[in-house]
């Protein structure tokens, strides 16, 4: 029989979703009484790469180590930037166009910490976290990672 | 030794699959891949080793019964 308490740390620790993200439903749980500044990033999934039309992405992720390495991120970030809340969820399997692929939400007391915060949350999930994209394009050729500019 | 591989490393090997071996660092358990999917060399190249969840070290000694996960770099967001 396995503690009540250790079901609700995985629950809790669930940062990898299969499911489509609900977007509002996030930001609905990021309200804090001391939060003067809540920023949500939504990164969605764009109709192009190159000038190649993208159909979908598939996304793909190392689920253990991403929700760990996830917490970890959300964790120092709330110690550096002083956060209230910190939420990071991303997606796996097939992302349409338009459909948000991974949303960071963080609450702060002023905006300038949010906004930090935020950027520091998206940009080490983005390239340290084990979690891949494959592009599939209208020509029926996928491609594997790439696609960052932020380098 | 499980060794499993994920994104564009699934286009030369299997998700899981075992190799016979005492070799005990990264860089022959690489040597072996290599052999046995020369093309796949300039993607392993860029891949971290991870086991039990944590990424290892160059120097680390690798045991027969440990599962190796080769990470490609990250591409998500």
């Amino acid at each position: 029989m396995i503690p009540s308490a250790l079901y609700h740390q995985a629950a809790v620790a669930n940062y990898i979703s299969a499911e489509p993200l609900d977007v509002m439903s996030l930001f609905a749980q990021a309200h804090h009484e001391n939060a003067g500044a809540i920023v949500l990033f939504s990164g969605e999934v764009r109709n192009s790469h190159n000038g190649k039309e993208v159909v979908f992405l598939e996304y793909e992720a190392k689920v253990s180590m991403a929700n760990k390495m996830i917490g970890a991120i959300l964790t120092e970030a709330t110690e550096r930037y002083g956060l209230l809340v910190a939420k990071a969820v991303h997606r796996i399997g097939k992302v349409a166009v338009s459909e948000p692929a991974v949303v960071v939400i963080t609450a702060a007391g002023h905006r300038k910490e949010s906004y930090e915060a935020n950027e520091f949350i998206i940009d080490k999930i983005k390239h340290e976290v084990p979690i891949w994209k494959c592009e599939i394009f209208a020509d029926g050729k996928k491609l594997w990672g790439g696609n960052c500019n932020c380098h | 030794m499980k060794i499993e591989v994920f994104a564009a490393l699934k286009d030369y090997f299997d998700g899981e699959f075992e190799v016979t071996t005492n070799a005990s660092s990264i860089e022959a358990v690489k040597a072996i891949l290599v052999n046995l999917q020369p093309s796949a060399i300039d993607v392993l190249n860029t891949c971290r080793f991870a086991v039990n969840d944590e990424f290892i070290d160059n120097d680390f000694q690798l045991q027969e019964s440990d599962t190796i996960s080769i990470i490609p770099p990250s591409s998500g967001g």
